[in-house]
């Protein structure tokens, strides 16, 4: 038996739940077990004891980036199916999700966390700052067309191929993307600094460009040292606050 | 009611941000634009946004690891910007100063609730252990739809989280700032320093996150070119 197109759309469209109870224990495998359960309930349909062996199975140990996820949902339901065949031990679905997942994770964290969001987070600034509120909606846009696209990519793929999913995501080239990804959204930050400076509603602008800039490579000189987040941005406000109390002491203006 | 919108939409983000799709709609860019159009001041609400955003651009969930909860930190910064906004310009206080005073305020009062959006969190963690044993004796019972289900309660705890300590965050951060500002007016100006600075640090902090060897030449290369254009366009306008 193969699984239903509307089967198969409601087990990815519970996938976008993966999180939704992550637990310490199991991590994401509440969010797994839910996401399989269409697919196990058609192919178990009329033995509930096959059934619950399969639910049980997929309540093991799981965590991976929610996005790459998808790929080991879609070769899970391909592995399901054998099994439900007779065509295969049901150990070989566990095998392919413990095999899969720690890989996926890497390869998900490292272009989605740290160079997709990253570099799309600084553009919607980046956007906001030149054209207001569209700058951030065309950012969302573009994020969400790239995410939802390759979710539902490796989501078919995994279910078409099984374990030859692997090669389609080594083809996908997400490493060498995520290194050009970093680089522009650095590129970005810097430019977003002078724009805030120009935008801080200080007056004159020219001043609170140099502040501004001044707060950006302060700033990045102190993260560089170890500087924790939150208290050097308290140390920013503060420098900020008191220089401009000194200058105004001093010119008797502001 | 302004209370309830706040609640709702930060819960709402919370569920977002790592329950459901995580489609970076309870980013800080975003949920600040989001949270001040609900408020009725989507233009106080992007202006503390795009700093928020750079500020916690390194705010990831990778692995077991937990970043700081920015989405709750901006709920609450964005709700006492707006709420002390409308404070002070009930008071009559008006023009370009009042607003980056009264956001370098609530993003001082505002930020440490996102730690303590943290801590929830490993609150909720905790919580769905429980959960996962319910699923387990559900299964044992022969439920396995039951079972299936029980993942869908895990969203609860995130958004009652949002929909409490939003609103009281931004209620109390909101009061402290406008009655801080109503008693030193004088303070507007250097305050609007203390934010320009702020967001030239948040920026570097955004930066930072970026874990590439060549990022910060990038950074710097940017910001002069950055500083040379916006120079010279506000000396050019008239502003400068």
């Amino acid at each position: 038996m193969t699984l239903s197109r509307s089967t198969l759309a409601h087990c990815f469209f519970r996938s976008l739940f993966l999180q939704a109870a992550w637990n310490r224990r199991g991590m994401q495998n509440l969010g797994f077990a839910y996401a399989v359960d269409p697919a196990l309930r058609a192919l178990y349909a009329g033995d509930p004891e096959r059934r619950r062996a399969a639910m049980e199975r997929h309540l093991g140990f799981f965590n991976c980036h929610p996005y790459t996820a998808a790929a080991i949902l879609g070769g899970a339901l391909h592995h399901e199916e054998k099994v439900a065949a007779g065509q295969e031990r049901p150990r070989e679905v566990e095998i392919y999700k413990s095999t899969l997942q720690g890989p996926l994770a890497a390869i998900g964290d490292g272009f989605f966390w740290t160079a997709l969001r990253p570099f799309v987070g600084a553009l919607a600034a980046l956007g906001a700052l030149a054209i207001g509120w569209p700058g951030v909606v065309l950012a969302l846009t573009l994020y969400n067309a790239i995410h939802l696209s390759l979710r539902m990519t490796l989501f078919r793929a995994g279910y078409r191929q099984g374990d030859a999913v692997i090669g389609d995501i080594a083809r996908l080239g997400l490493p060498a993307a995520a290194a050009r990804l970093r680089v522009a959204a650095a590129a970005l930050c810097g430019l977003c600094a002078a724009l805030l400076g120009a935008r801080s509603g200080v007056v004159p602008h020219s001043a609170g460009i140099l502040f501004a800039v001044l707060g950006a490579a302060g700033g990045h000189l102190a993260l560089s040292r170890g500087a924790r987040l939150l208290p050097a941005a308290y140390a920013a406000m503060a420098a900020g606050t008191a220089t401009a109390l000194a200058a105004s002491r001093l010119h008797g203006r502001f | 009611m302004t209370y309830l919108v706040l609640g709702v939409v930060a819960g709402l983000a919370a569920v977002e941000r790592k329950g459901f799709l995580q489609a970076m709609l309870a980013r800080p860019v975003v949920l600040g634009t989001l949270a001040g159009l609900a408020l009725g001041d989507p233009v106080a609400g992007l202006f503390v946004g795009v700093p928020l955003e750079l500020l916690w651009l390194g705010a990831v969930n990778l692995g077991a690891s937990l970043p700081v909860h920015e989405a709750l930190g901006t709920a609450v910064i964005t709700g006492a910007t707006v709420i002390a906004a409308r404070a002070l310009a009930a008071a009559g206080f008006t023009g370009p100063a009042v607003l980056p005073a009264i956001a370098v305020l609530s993003v001082a009062l505002g930020a440490p609730m996102a730690l303590v959006g943290r801590s929830a969190e490993r609150m909720a963690e905790r919580w769905n252990d429980r959960l996962l044993e319910r699923a387990h004796e559900a299964l044992a019972t022969g439920s396995s739809a039951g079972m299936a289900q029980v993942n869908l309660l895990g969203l609860a705890l995130p958004f009652g989280v949002g929909l409490v300590l939003a609103p009281a965050g931004a209620a109390i951060a909101g009061s402290i700032v406008s009655a801080l500002l109503l008693r030193a007016p004088a303070a507007l100006g250097p305050l609007g320093m203390g934010w320009a600075v702020f967001a030239g640090f948040a920026c570097a902090s955004g930066a930072r996150a970026l874990r590439d060897l060549r990022a910060p030449v990038y950074f710097h290369a940017a910001l002069a070119a950055g500083a040379l254009l916006a120079g010279s366009a506000a000396l050019a306008g008239g502003g400068g």
